[in-house]
């Protein structure tokens, strides 16, 4: 093959994936809003927080968020989350590791983790996180709560 | 946080990133022997070496990895400490995923299936460099989905 073909190739293919970095540079970590009204059972879920079941909602949001065993940004992601929550008494963050949930990431369709669900006081879901939650994004659903 | 409990020792996350710069770039050197008859067995050759440091990646993890070790020797005394470690096992599921296509390669390659390397190479240098130049984790994109289309059983 003709040497600047091949150049060529090679070059086209840093070029897709750069491209493709940036678009999910972009996308990644952002909310999509969500009108479902679809309820979180938190029942359901099994979701453990310090070792005891999670019963209620937070205050005003809660941050639901799903993560799996081989993701380095869930733990940041949770850090995140934590924080938050240990500055607002109204925010309550809960993880949910799905690896072993399956019936969990069919039903609420989770390709990848972290995926976070935004919910409201009433366990309602208001917004979907797909990715390592951006502080932007944060700021602006906290600011949907008035927080 | 239920998963914290079972966690391994954190390493610094710029180790595996150091070594997928390396890959992405071994990777796009095979893409382009691949192309061309003359330099296609030099291609293989390359893709061998790159597959069997993928596997040494998925058993051994990134620390004992040739170029984890280059980057604990004479990189990172070079750099600030890093924010925070990360959980090994995500660049260990990454590795094996490396070893998956690039293995792929090799096997299509025996075969002489037209641009089987060069397309393995190609499909593993856009994960390596995503790794390398943005951060991507392969182990968060994939791992679930994998697991839904029943590719992966835990048992």
């Amino acid at each position: 093959m003709n040497l600047f073909i091949q150049a060529g190739i090679v070059l086209v293919l840093v070029a897709v994936a750069t491209v493709a970095g940036l678009l999910w540079k972009a996308r990644t970590g952002t909310a999509k809003k969500i009108s479902s009204g679809e309820v979180i059972n938190l029942a359901e879920i099994r979701a453990v927080k310090n070792g005891k079941p999670v019963t209620e909602f937070g205050e005003r949001v809660t941050f639901l968020q799903f993560s799996s065993e081989f993701c380095s940004q869930c733990a940041q992601t949770a850090r995140l989350f934590h924080e938050l929550e240990t500055q607002h008494s109204d925010i309550l963050h809960i993880e949910v590791d799905i690896t072993d949930r399956l019936d969990l990431a069919n039903k609420f369709n989770i390709l990848q983790t972290p995926t976070t669900l935004v919910l409201d006081k009433n366990g309602v879901v208001t917004s979907r996180i797909g990715g390592a939650a951006k502080p932007q994004t944060i700021q602006d659903e906290l600011g949907s709560f008035h927080i | 946080m239920s998963a914290t409990s079972k966690t391994p020792a954190g390493i610094d996350p710029r180790g595996p990133r150091f070594g997928a710069a390396i890959t992405s770039v071994l990777l796009l050197i095979t893409v382009f022997l691949a192309l061309d008859a003359s330099t296609a067995s030099a291609a293989y050759g390359l893709l061998a070496v790159i597959t069997a440091l993928f596997a040494i990646g998925a058993i051994l993890g990134n620390s004992k990895h040739p170029y984890g070790l280059i980057f604990k020797k004479f990189v990172r005394p070079r750099l600030a400490a890093p924010k925070e470690l990360e959980d090994p096992r995500p660049p260990k599921f990454a590795q094996l995923i490396g070893f998956i296509v690039a293995g792929a390669g090799l096997v299509l390659g025996a075969f002489a299936v037209p641009y089987g390397v060069a397309g393995a190479a190609a499909a593993a240098f856009v994960a390596a460099f995503l790794n390398a130049a943005f951060a991507f984790c392969l182990g968060c994109q994939i791992y679930v989905g994998l697991q839904r289309i029943g590719l992966i059983k835990k048992f």
